[in-house]
């Protein structure tokens, strides 16, 4: 009875970085939506989903600025490499390592690049979809798309060389 | 095009996010420029880790169960009239005039709530036959993409529908519905054999303009449905089965005429299976 949970759930996640903070954000985003329906235009599933994502991540957005405002300066470090070599423990652990490392890497991003990577990767949007999300232009959604693919794939590679 | 231009654009090629025109520059600077091609390598293996860096999780019951009670929780404070209140809240505020619109917003809300929920339990079934379908799609733009390749596009050479329809006697099981759309813009082109979901199958070849658009038939092994279409490195593909067949149709032209010849396939096939129908 609920739309679209399971996306705003992902998105959520992704965007607070735990459990517990995506599970208030989507409460909260929920009960925005409700009282704000008739702000939405439009009908179908696809609309009402790129609409619900657009309320949990202003949630999310409005939640960082309350509770962790240093969350805000963290910034990606490019020299990033995980704790242990894969050399010696075969390729299922250097395997398991690049997960870890990209995983990690995913999470220091900077949250404007970090959530167009979320809604194209885990939600299969598209780029208009995000760009309406967002509130940016397609060109733009394009091009944090490209930068933050480059920032993950250097702290892969430096992973596997660390 | 400098490279931090053309890497974009390379991810806005494998994004699917690029009209047909540009993906065929992109592929030629692919074709010729081994930096790129590395690139897009990477790219690939990219996406590949991130997809197990992303799982798709279900929420937990708690948060369903948590939301739907906060939900609970608020609708009295969105002042529903008197008579949409639970009995015991009866009378206790008169109806405002600014209850109306939050009423509606409520309505709204419950409603879209609920043909959600009907999609949910839809694609919940589908779920299986939506990712098989995802799979067909790709193998339905390879093999019309190999068959552009030189010398693979037909068989049968022929724009005589009464020609390429015996020619599949005795090499398939079924008899493909071939119909020529010469005079709409479409003209037939031949015919030949492919393998698909794991069985033979019979592709027709129609031209437009200077495209090709190729149209997969097999007996329908699923109910009648009407597909979404998909876009896979700038081809368009249609499906839909009608109780008889199913219908694979792609090809790189826009989706608009695509559609338009999708509409053509349709109607044709519903006035010759009308016609089997009464015999």
């Amino acid at each position: 009875m609920l739309p679209h949970l399971g996306a705003a759930h992902g998105l959520a996640r992704h965007l607070t970085g735990n459990d517990a903070d995506a599970d208030d954000v989507v409460q909260e985003a929920y009960l925005r939506a409700l009282r704000h329906f008739g702000g939405f235009r439009g009908n179908g599933a696809a609309q009402s989903r790129g609409w619900m994502l657009t309320i949990v991540r202003n949630t999310a957005f409005t939640w960082r600025r309350r509770r962790r405002p240093e969350a805000e300066a963290a910034e990606f470090d490019e020299t990033l490499h995980s704790e242990t070599a894969g050399e010696d423990f075969g390729e299922e652990l250097a395997r398991r390592d690049s997960r870890e490392t990209l995983a990690h890497a995913l999470g220091r991003l900077p949250p404007d690049l970090r959530e167009v990577i979320v809604l194209r990767e885990l939600e299969g949007l598209s780029y208009k979809e995000i760009g309406d999300v967002v509130d940016v232009p397609i060109g733009t959604v394009m091009s944090r798309l490209s930068r933050a693919r480059q920032r993950l794939q250097a702290a892969l590679l430096a992973g596997k060389e660390g | 095009m400098s490279h931090p231009d053309v890497e974009t654009r390379i991810d806005a090629y494998l994004d699917g996010e690029l009209a047909p025109p540009d993906a065929a520059e992109v592929e030629a600077h692919l074709a010729e420029c081994g930096r790129c091609r590395r690139f897009q390598a990477d790219r690939l293996a990219l996406r590949a880790a991130l997809e197990g860096v992303m799982p798709r999780r279900e929420p937990a019951d708690a948060l369903r169960v948590r939301v739907r009670n906060a939900i609970a929780a608020e609708l009295p404070m969105l002042e529903l009239p008197a008579r949409e209140r639970p009995l015991s809240l009866a009378g206790v505020a008169a109806p405002t005039a600014a209850a109306r619109p939050a009423r509606q917003a409520t309505w709204r809300w419950l409603a879209l709530a609920a043909s959600v929920a009907v999609v949910a339990v839809g694609s919940w079934r589908l779920g299986a036959a939506r990712a098989g379908s995802l799979v067909l799609a790709d193998q339905v733009v390879a093999s019309h993409v190999r068959s552009l390749m030189p010398g693979h596009l037909s068989d049968v050479v022929s724009s005589d529908q009464h020609t390429v329809k015996p020619w599949f006697d005795g090499k398939l099981d079924f008899s493909p519905p071939v119909h020529d759309f010469a005079g709409r813009g479409y003209p037939l082109l031949g015919g030949r054999l492919d393998y698909m979901d794991g069985r033979p199958v019979a592709a027709l070849v129609y031209g437009r303009r200077r495209h090709v658009v190729s149209v997969f038939v097999w007996p329908a092994r699923e109910p009648e449905r009407d597909a979404a279409p998909v876009t896979r490195n700038g081809y368009h593909v249609l499906h839909w089965a009608t109780p008889e067949f199913s219908y694979w149709v792609t090809s790189d032209i826009g989706l608009a005429e695509l559609k338009d010849f999708g509409g053509m396939l349709r109607l044709a096939d519903s006035a010759t299976s009308g016609a089997r129908a009464e015999r």
